[in-house]
């Protein structure tokens, strides 16, 4: 046996069969509610990337600074020792 | 379908691009092949008006990257409804279904031989129950949908010559199997 399953149907569908699912206003709206969520995401994905990007410069900037102050403790530890 | 028709469609998915209520000629025009197509392969009208919308609304959101290529432009809205068939079996998990008319059937196999009865037709369906998912896709676009090779290409993600070996491999196995006068056209 297949993947798939043939089924022999009596009846072709007709017009009025598929009738009750033709609705294009749906079809608009849907799209539209889809456009404005996919433009939402994206916004938010936006604000998102500059908030990492501000993270990671601040976290930066104090591991520098952090950096440029450690030698001078240092030094002075070694002329306590001596 | 003519070039000048081909063109015409492209002018509405032209307009469509800015304005979404022009793609509205388009739905109305094709609703009823896609619908058929879709319950064809799902055999449930619920399911197949589902993935019927689906289809346009994906065709509607993203119509601005449309390229024309020469067809119709069914041939994209196929391959889209295509896509959500496959996406409906992964989700449910089942055995994908192609329901297709007896009627159909019947005429198909008139025009292959003349001396055919109810057993024939049965012995048909199990036969076709066996041959390979992908093979039984081409054999509907080209037999119940009449699809071109180019179209089914295209629909179906392959070659042309992909899609035509498919079809004939096919159509070999059921002259050997069946004596039926098939014919070869492209």
């Amino acid at each position: 046996m297949g993947k798939h399953e043939i089924r022999l149907r009596r009846q072709r569908m007709n017009a009025r069969g598929s009738e009750r699912y033709r609705n294009y206003n749906a079809v608009l709206r849907q799209h539209g509610s889809e456009k404005r969520m996919k433009q939402v995401t994206r916004i938010f994905t936006f604000f998102l990337l500059i908030a990492l990007l501000v993270l990671i410069f601040m976290v930066v900037t104090r591991w520098e600074k952090k950096q440029s102050v450690q030698p001078a403790s240092k030094t002075n530890t070694v002329l306590h020792v001596t | 379908m003519t070039e000048d028709e081909i063109r015409k469609e492209e002018q509405i998915i032209e307009r469509s691009k800015k304005d979404p209520r022009a793609f509205g000629e388009l739905y109305e025009k094709y609703f009823d092949r896609i619908f058929n197509y879709l319950y064809r392969q799902t055999d449930d009208e619920d399911t197949a008006g589902d993935l019927c919308s689906q289809t346009f609304v994906n065709a509607l959101n993203n119509i601005g990257r449309y390229e024309p290529r020469g067809f119709p432009f069914s041939a994209w809205l196929y391959k889209i409804a295509g896509n959500e068939v496959n996406k409906h079996y992964r989700k449910n998990k089942g055995k994908k279904v192609f329901s297709i008319e007896e009627l159909k059937v019947r005429e198909l196999i008139e025009q292959a031989t003349e001396d055919w009865d109810e057993e024939l037709v049965n012995r048909l369906i199990r036969y076709m129950n066996e041959l390979p998912t992908d093979m039984i896709q081409v054999l509907e676009l080209r037999f119940f949908e009449d699809k071109d090779f180019k179209e089914i290409a295209f629909i179906l993600d392959m070659t042309e010559s992909g899609a035509k070996m498919r079809t004939y491999r096919a159509l070999d196995k059921l002259r050997a199997n069946f004596n039926l006068k098939v014919k070869y056209d492209g």
